[in-house]
């Protein structure tokens, strides 16, 4: 079996996050590969289904929940538009785990602050779960998730749960002139519910990611929270092919995503010729 | 020579174009040039070895030319009736562009290794070529030039393919291309292939597979040459850009015919006379049509 | 493993005519349909021209084809998925009358394709193939090879390099194993080995006329490129380029691919990996329209540092081997060397 042949996994879930965005939970067809599969969390793997072509995606399930993975999406191009085309039972591919992880066991000891925007929390989600998984290893957690409307919030029966935890602090935000009549969480945009939120920076890293421009503007606050660089990580999205450093597309400087990354701190990200 | 370096130094002094694209000495032999100073404008050069089709910088996605800001283009009859492709399909409006018409014998066939332009040197579609000059051009330069009379070896590639057998063309164009790798350069330097998000790059639905195996190159190769049907200035840029050593001229020329038979058409440098593939007519020929 | 043997021509045309007897696949440069040179399999000895310029394309196409299949799908009964997986080419062959570029090329390229995930397609085309080289006299003005750390008789890649020696003879210098026994195989073909001076002076030659018009070495420039990502340079360069993939088609170490499905039948299809150039904006643009790499001096740009700074930064050797073709090939008179000594020029006053 060369190096760009899937395993086979088989839908067993299909939960819809938003309008456009979608959950698919996987399980691998084969028994054996589903018992050795492991990978640690921020990691990621070329989708595909068969006939569209593959896709590439964060592992949005924690790797501490065994026998299965799960991915969101959103419909944009042919594979997701094949992916949304799926229904519970049908067969697609799944290569991976590839990539760099979030340095967990590093960080036990330490509080998390997540901060997301959009379908950008569901990389983070995967580090989220795997945290509270583990939630004696670490101090306090808190998050801080925006969306542009009420709609466009993901996972949203997780938020619900992560909110009645008495051991996470959650801050729900989406952007002035997204929220419904019946929205109990902040208006704002992303960086300033960073900013109200206030989390300490004493002991604790920051895990960030989202669209661009939310993380352009959630850094210099971090940085004025007492977040140094080195404790602030991201994970980055490029186009990728191959997902294992040869196809020559995902290239920053170089830095190649698929294998140097997808998880950067701020201050790797800062030597990066910015080109991203 | 002179002429051209001191109209183009004129343009650029007087502000009526920003950047004046001609052709300069290269490392091997000429090539574009985009003179923007009068220093750059006496480097300019026109002769036979100046094969460039210049048309393609003119293309609207060519953002890192459109900064210069204005052109002015200098044009061989050829790459003027490009031009005139792109005005009369509303890609560049004419008052938008200068353009330096140069009198023109026929370019060489093989424009690196130079020489003089002969009946053995000059390139094939120069001898089925009958302008000499372009009435499109704002400003012409040059002496006038006689054409060279010699035959066409191109036409008589196309005759012996006509005379073929189906089965011994098709083995013949399968063999030529299945040297094509897809690089698309053939596409990237034709003036007139200037779709934002060509065909074959579609995926919703992928009408032309990308590969470069047998299905997938000659499905790429018939859709260019559909499109390119009563459109092709016959600049023979494709051919002379693949680094694959295609025939695609045999392909162009073919096709010119086919539309030269049946539509009376033969792309010219007005852009106010409309293309076959453009307009409707109700006697046009529909023997073709399964 | 430096031990050296001498062939003749006519040795050289017969050891072709055993390996095509032995069934093994010989390579070489040959002449295409329109007179020019191309690396192609020969089906007899007398298609092999050696030395008779640079083929059209490189030799990387015997180890990453412009297309391949990665493996076959069926769908069956109940949605299941049968994968096929493509067999790995292991057919053996011998490339007679590489140019020591290309060999070079192929080279530097088991890295990326070896680093981690082992391309096994590469490798094995790899491990089936003996190159033999001709060392080269100099090609033209767009030769390189010196500035890039290499030479015309540079042995990286081959697995032996025949020198000239004058009277149609080669001394052939085995560099590898796999070249050792190839001699092993054929030893009628081989005689002792002579002629060392005449190939000293040979490859003496060779260095001097390439390193007469060949830009400053590339290695010295990277400090400078490192400090000026974004500079005027760029823009300047990219004026002519069509966006073209014609440098990358014809480079000896451009290995960029794309990743495609195509469907054969209803539930049946095969993925695909083909050539593809970082010269298109496709190649970098994000399913959310954003693109990193947007407009063509950034992929002049990426083209030339991928080259001669982010490949040796990350695999510690140059990812050009100065053959020169993307300067012959490029439709709108780019030129490589150009480049190299305007930023030569631009670093050493920067100094």
């Amino acid at each position: 079996m060369n190096v760009y042949q899937p395993f086979t996994v088989r839908v067993a879930e299909v939960t819809d996050e938003t309008a456009d965005t979608r959950t698919l939970k996987l399980e691998f067809t084969d028994p054996a590969v589903a018992e050795r599969f492991d990978f640690r969390a921020g990691q990621f793997g070329e989708y595909s289904v068969f006939g569209a072509g593959e896709c590439t995606f964060c592992i949005a399930s924690p790797p501490t929940r065994k026998g299965y993975i799960e991915c969101s999406f959103k419909s944009v191009g042919k594979v997701t538009k094949a992916m949304r085309e799926l229904n519970v039972g049908d067969v697609m591919g799944f290569r991976g785990p590839y990539g760099n992880h979030f340095p967990l066991p590093s960080l036990y000891g330490k509080s998390v602050v997540f901060v997301a925007g959009g379908i950008g929390l569901a990389p983070v989600r995967c580090v989220i779960w795997n945290v509270l998984d583990l939630r004696d290893k670490f101090k306090d957690v808190t998050i801080v998730y925006g969306a542009r409307t009420v709609a466009d919030l993901v996972y949203k029966r997780e938020l619900e749960e992560w909110g009645k935890r008495p051991d996470v602090k959650l801050w729900t935000t989406v952007d002035p002139g997204g929220e419904t009549p019946d929205w109990k969480g902040k208006v704002g945009f992303v960086p300033a519910i960073v900013e109200q939120a206030a989390p300490s920076a004493r002991d604790a890293v920051a895990v960030v990611c989202g669209p661009p421009i939310m993380i352009k503007f959630t850094l210099p606050v971090l940085k004025k929270l007492g977040f140094t660089d080195d404790r602030i990580y991201t994970t980055l999205e490029n186009r990728m092919k191959c997902g294992i450093g040869k196809c020559g597309r995902c290239n920053i400087g170089h830095v190649y995503v698929c294998k140097d990354g997808p998880v950067f701190t701020a201050a790797e990200m800062a030597a990066l010729p910015p080109e991203f | 020579m002179t002429e051209l370096r001191e109209l183009a130094k004129k343009l650029l002094a007087e502000g009526a174009a920003k950047v004046v694209i001609g052709w300069e000495e290269g490392p091997r032999g000429v090539r574009p040039a985009f003179a923007t100073d009068a220093a750059a404008a006496d480097r300019l050069v026109f002769d036979a070895r100046c094969a460039h089709d210049l048309a393609p910088y003119l293309d609207r996605r060519r953002v890192h030319v459109a900064k210069l800001g204005r052109p002015a283009v200098v044009v061989k009859p050829c790459d003027a009736r490009a031009v005139a492709g792109l005005i009369r399909e509303t890609q560049v409006k004419r008052e938008d562009v200068v353009l330096v018409g140069v009198r023109c014998g026929g370019v060489l066939a093989d424009p690196e290794a130079g020489g003089t332009l002969s009946a053995d040197t000059i390139a094939d579609r120069c001898r089925t070529c009958d302008s000499r000059e372009t009435a499109l051009a704002d400003h012409v330069v040059g002496t006038p030039v006689e054409p060279l009379a010699a035959p066409s070896r191109r036409d008589a590639r196309v005759a012996e393919l006509d005379a073929m057998t189906p089965a011994q063309r098709w083995a013949f164009w399968q063999g030529e291309l299945a040297r094509c790798t897809r690089c698309n350069a053939c596409r990237q330097v034709c003036p007139l292939c200037y779709c934002d998000r060509c065909m074959a790059d579609k995926t919703q639905p992928q009408w032309i597979e990308s590969s470069p195996h047998g299905r997938g190159n000659l499905s790429w190769h018939l859709l260019r040459a559909i499109h390119l049907a009563g459109r092709c200035v016959d600049c023979g840029e494709c051919e002379r850009a693949c680094p694959s050593g295609i025939p695609l001229g045999l392909i162009t020329r073919k096709v010119a015919s086919v539309v030269a038979d049946r539509f009376g058409h033969k792309p010219g440098d007005d852009p106010a006379v409309p293309s076959p593939i453009g307009t409707w007519r109700s006697d046009d020929p529909q023997e073709f049509i399964l | 493993m430096m031990n050296a043997t001498t062939i003749s021509s006519s040795d050289l045309s017969g050891l072709a005519a055993d390996l095509l007897a032995a069934r093994v696949r010989v390579a070489g440069p040959a002449r295409a349909s329109d007179g020019t040179v191309e690396y192609r399999h020969a089906g007899a000895p007398a298609e092999l021209v050696l030395d008779s310029g640079v083929p059209r394309r490189s030799l990387k196409e015997f180890f990453l084809p412009p297309t391949e299949p990665l493996f076959a799908w069926r769908t069956g009964a109940g949605g299941r998925v049968e994968l096929l997986e493509a067999p790995l080419p292991a057919d053996p062959a011998v490339v007679i009358g590489a140019r020591p570029c290309d060999a070079a090329g192929i080279e530097a390229l088991d890295k990326v394709m070896g680093w981690d995930y082992r391309d096994e397609p590469w490798f094995a085309r790899r491990e089936a193939t003996t190159i033999v080289s001709l060392a080269c006299a100099g090609f033209d003005r767009s030769c390189m090879c010196t500035s890039v750390g290499l030479a015309p008789d540079t042995t990286k890649g081959s697995d032996l390099l025949l020198v000239p020696i004058g009277g149609g003879a080669f001394r052939a210098e085995v560099v590898t194993a796999k070249g050792a026994r190839l001699v092993a195989a054929y030893p009628a073909r081989f005689r002792p080995a002579s002629g060392e001076a005449e190939a000293e002076a040979f490859r003496k030659a060779a260095r001097e006329k390439v390193a007469a018009s060949a830009p400053p070495a590339a290695d010295p420039l990277r400090p400078w490129l490192d400090a000026h990502f974004d500079h005027p340079l760029w823009r300047e360069a990219s004026l002519r380029c069509h966006g073209c993939g014609a440098c990358a088609a014809v480079c000896p170490t451009c290995h960029c691919f794309d990743i495609v499905d195509e469907p054969e039948t209803v539930g049946t299809g095969v993925r695909r990996r083909n050539w593809d150039t970082c010269q298109t904006p496709r190649f970098t643009i994000h399913a959310s329209g954003h693109n990193p790499k947007n407009d063509q001096p950034a992929r002049i740009r990426q083209r030339v540092l991928h080259k001669i700074v982010i490949y040796p930064k990350k695999f510690g050797e140059m990812l050009c081997t100065g053959c020169g073709r993307c300067s012959r090939a490029c439709p709108g008179g780019m030129d490589l060397p150009e480049v190299l000594a305007r930023i030569a020029a631009l670093a050493g006053g920067a100094q």
